[in-house]
């Protein structure tokens, strides 16, 4: 049933006097251009823009989108991405015009709603984070990173210390290293155990007072909560450092336990995975930042706040570290978030947590004895386990099993991260999935294992198209469709 | 909860598989000193009726440009956005897909960002744009990175006070920790003065950054600028609003070496400030640092033109601390609505829409200075925005009485531009009719409107 004209560009149903939207006739009097506007600042040619009609326009972005596996289609395991369910109420209820039509610079009387609901979502982070104060402007988990880091480096300005250093694991995210680096810090990795947790002896050895950050993921990245995080936090404390939380498995733990609570001094949550996004083909996302009092000051500016039951937002900061985009935020993205903290309520969050482990370790069960898992029997919301024995055994990767997976209509984990296990499978099931898609996913995985190595390292066999040549496209780089 | 599938029955075969007594013994890493001892305080659970009607409730606290005519701009605006638009990005094979690492279960997004990245460049006039960044703001201090890596100068960067604001006060914030300075030209004309920038252009200047059309709806003198730029081995970024490329020259075609955009304009409704799109585009040279998703065109095993994500060595999942940036989103469905919008318009269309802002904005130009208590702040040529100034400096008082008749008549400048204080931005959008422009101009200068009624009461497209 595909349509294989699907998968021509846009640039090649183009034809001249072809068109799509219509503007009306203007309703003021025209001037020519050249007396309004310089001569040399106007085009001297027609845009080379596609000239296509709307049903044509419909039928060819339509048809690309059955080209994609998505979590309304397809089981979507992928690990550290959170691929949950999307409510639908979400979306319908942040496209209220209300919501979608609101202009960032109106006066605060004309958006007090909007304000109330801000308001609340920072107080409700705050709650679930355990750190009083929120900032809800970063765009993205990495730009919350990259903004709690700047948040720190004027935290230690303001004291008059020196601190030069961030501290990370080597099971970490590459955000992390990537935006110690944009705040102007020197990464240094810290090792990890063979159980995959944080190496104290490690750590120990490299704290010292130049040490501004630690910045660890718990649940790691591995899946595993850090037992030692106390201890962890007081030892970065002892030399004056601050305890980064990357929140991107808060899915395991929430309502369970509070980072504020386990040491942390700032954390970034990821409402597109944890408060089910959705992802949009890779964003948007938001990245809202909570913090100690303490750091408060610093947060960028501006914040909401309430005062005699009418909420306004406060540029007053002098200590602010300033903005690190413009305007309030991804607000979009926080309305759904919003709406599903609300779905959920306080016992509710906990059940997303106790569903998401339970059946992470479900999952892990049904596959332990085909997919070793080097560090144990037990995970939180998400296993990694390694195929290196089926590379030196059956002759397949990691990747060949993720390819053939596509085949049996699941999308495939993901592979190679973290990079402490070698040919690693990341899986992360959700809370919204049954255990039928379960079995039915640990299925596959064992009749690919009992397949002829070469049908699972050519797949995937029955996709729109088979692998690509990345190597080429790295090679000679063709990133857009030539003018001809 | 309404998204859950496990029964008790489930949680106890699930349990028994595990091995585990209970859900709580899957916890039992987490030391229990560390556990929380009592449910979140959230708030009450709402089911979806209670949710819709609170929800309902807060949205209905909000003036929006459905039941007021805005003229807000400044980085923002109220363009109109075709249905094909909504109706595609609602397709939720789009929506609920994550980032194209399986390129073959996801050709649809990676076709989608190469069509993009190809309109784009030809919007632009510039060799490669990536798969877009967060927003306006960031995108503009992800250039100056990009421009102080590339030219290899870390000592300043300089950019006139008619850039936005708040993308001025990014970049500041992006550059204190990395020891570069942000030098602020004025430009007390209502542009940048050529003359300033040719003595603060030094060889410690990495790079010039300019907006234009700038913040202030006035168009800069981008060839003497690149020209000077150049001259001194700097190099040009700049911001530009894509809706302006339907009539202006293009920043390919007056030499910028990264151009960046908020890509708001082209489909994506205001809400409130985010998500946005930020545009992001370089020479040819440059485009092994820059940051962000490219998407490239390759071939399958079968000889297949297919589409994956390219030069991911630049990335921060490849590369760790030496990465370009630490950036791992693109705003993909945001791409995907500025992609069926420039489809959906093509030459023609955007250039209608181009020509709607620049003649209605000159009308609304026109009709109020011709009461004598507004002037326009500037003298320069202006596209879609404007600065006037109230002689009377009764700001406030006016946007006040403007909202009573349903009308949202501008931007107030002096939280930015203390000397600016009796002054409004004012943007006008080819949705703009010109009953509400009469009506905006009947709401400052207190004229009669006939028609007044009808303005509060229109229809949202």
């Amino acid at each position: 049933m595909r349509n294989t004209r699907s998968t021509q560009l846009i640039f090649e149903l183009s034809r001249p006097g072809r068109r799509g939207g219509h503007m009306p006739s203007l309703d003021v009097p025209e001037a020519a251009l050249e007396a309004l506007l310089p001569a040399g600042s106007l085009a001297k040619a027609a845009l080379p823009l596609p000239e296509v009609p709307e049903p044509e326009i419909v039928r060819h972005f339509t048809n690309l989108s059955t080209l994609n596996m998505s979590v309304d289609t397809h089981y979507y395991p992928l690990g550290s991405c959170t691929m949950k369910y999307n409510a639908k109420r979400n979306e319908r209820l942040a496209s209220l015009p209300g919501m979608l039509d609101v202009h960032p610079l109106q006066p605060d009387e004309t958006i007090q709603g909007m304000l109330q609901m801000m308001y609340e979502m920072q107080q409700a982070l705050a709650e679930i984070s355990g750190l009083p104060a929120t900032c809800l402007q970063p765009a993205a988990g990495a730009h919350g990173e990259l903004t709690a880091l700047m948040v720190a480096a004027a935290y230690f300005r303001d004291l008059g210390e020196k601190r030069t250093k961030v501290l990370t694991p080597d099971s970490s995210h590459g955000t992390n290293p990537a935006s110690a680096t944009m705040a102007g810090f020197k990464t240094v990795t810290i090792k990890s155990t063979a159980q995959g947790l944080v190496d104290l002896e490690d750590l120990k050895s490299k704290l010292d007072e130049e040490v501004a950050v630690l910045m660890i993921t718990n649940p790691n990245t591995l899946g595993l909560f850090e037992p030692n995080i106390a201890e962890v936090a007081d030892l970065v404390h002892q030399v004056g450092g601050l305890v980064y939380l990357d929140g991107a498995n808060m899915n395991a733990i929430l309502g369970v336990a509070r980072p504020g609570d386990f040491g942390a001094d700032m954390m970034h949550f990821n409402p597109h995975k944890t408060f089910s996004g959705p992802h949009g083909g890779g964003g948007p996302g938001a990245g809202p930042i909570c913090v100690t009092d303490k750091l408060e000051p610093f947060l960028p500016s501006p914040a909401v706040v309430k005062q005699d039951g009418v909420y306004r937002l406060d540029y007053e900061r002098p200590r602010s570290i300033g903005r690190v985009r413009s305007f309030f935020g991804n607000t979009g993205v926080l309305v759904r978030a919003y709406c599903y903290i609300r779905t959920h309520g306080g016992a509710g969050l906990r059940q997303v947590a106790e569903n998401a482990v339970l059946n992470a370790n479900y999952l892990l069960s049904q596959l332990a004895d085909v997919l070793p898992v080097p560090q144990g029997n037990r995970c939180m919301h998400e296993f990694v386990g390694s195929a290196s024995k089926w590379k030196a055994e059956l002759g397949f990767t990691a990747m060949d099993l993720a390819k053939r997976l596509l085949d049996y209509g699941f999308h495939a984990p993901t592979v190679y991260f973290p990079l402490t296990v070698r040919e690693s499978i990341m899986v992360e099931p959700t809370e919204t999935e049954s255990k039928e898609t379960l079995d039915a996913f640990a299925a596959a995985v064992k009749a690919i294992l009992a397949e002829d190595p070469e049908l699972v390292h050519s797949a995937p066999h029955s996709t729109p198209i088979s692998r690509p040549d990345e190597v080429r496209a790295a090679r000679q780089p063709v990133t857009s469709c030539p003018v001809l | 909860m309404p998204y859950f599938y496990n029964t008790d029955d489930d949680r106890r075969e699930m349990l028994e598989a595990i091995g585990a007594a209970s859900v709580d013994e899957l916890f039992q890493s987490i030391p229990a000193d560390l556990r929380m001892d009592r449910p979140l305080e959230v708030g009450p659970v709402l089911t979806e009726v209670e949710l819709t009607r609170h929800v309902g409730a807060l949205a209905g606290q909000n003036a929006h440009a459905g039941n007021h005519v805005c003229f807000l701009g400044g980085g923002s605006y109220d363009h109109f956005v075709p249905a094909v638009v909504d109706m595609i990005a609602s397709r939720s094979e789009f929506y609920t897909s994550y980032t194209p690492y399986q390129a073959e279960v996801s050709q649809g997004n990676l076709q989608v960002m190469f069509e993009y990245q190809s309109l784009i460049t030809r919007l632009t006039g510039m060799d490669v744009s990536n798969a877009s960044v967060y927003d306006g703001g960031s995108a503009a201090a992800e250039a100056v990175l990009m421009a102080i890596s590339c030219s290899k100068r870390d000592g300043r960067v300089l950019a006139p006070e008619s850039v936005h604001p708040e993308y001025r006060a990014t970049v500041e914030t992006y550059l204190e920790n990395i020891g570069t300075r942000l030098e602020t030209l004025p430009a007390t004309a209502g542009r940048l003065d050529l003359e300033q920038l040719s003595a603060a252009l030094a060889d410690d200047v990495a790079c010039v950054f300019i907006q234009h059309p700038n913040f202030f709806g006035a168009l800069e003198e981008m060839e003497e600028i690149a020209r000077l730029t150049h001259e001194a081995g700097a190099l040009l970024v700049v911001s530009f609003d894509p809706i302006s490329l339907g009539l202006l020259q293009r920043p390919g075609d007056y030499g910028a070496d990264i151009a960046v955009a908020e890509g708001q304009s082209l489909g994506t409704p205001m809400q409130f400030g985010g998500p946005y799109l930020g545009i992001m585009t370089c020479k040819q040279e440059f485009v092994r640092r820059m940051p962000g998703r490219i998407a490239g065109e390759t071939v399958d095993r079968e000889g297949r033109r297919c589409f994956v994500l390219t030069l991911q060595t630049r990335e921060q999942h490849i590369r760790r601390e030496k990465a370009t940036s630490n950036i791992c989103t693109n705003q993909g469905l945001f791409a995907l609505r500025a992609t069926v919008y420039l489809s959906q318009m093509g030459p023609q269309g955007l250039r209608e829409v181009s020509n709607g802002c620049l003649q209605k904005s000159r009308y609304a130009i026109e009709r109020i200075t011709s009461n004598p208590r507004f002037e326009l702040a500037f003298a320069q040529p202006t596209f879609k925005e404007f600065v006037i100034r109230d002689t009377q400096n009764q700001v406030e008082q006016l946007l006040a009485t403007s909202r009573e008749t349903g009308i949202l008549a501008g931007i107030p400048l002096g939280r930015w531009y203390p000397d600016l204080d009796d002054c409004l931005l004012v943007a006008v959008t080819e949705k703009r009719t010109r009953e509400e422009i009469d009506a905006w101009v009947a709401s400052l200068t207190g004229e009669t409107s006939a028609r007044k009624e009808q303005h509060t009461n229109c229809c949202h497209a």
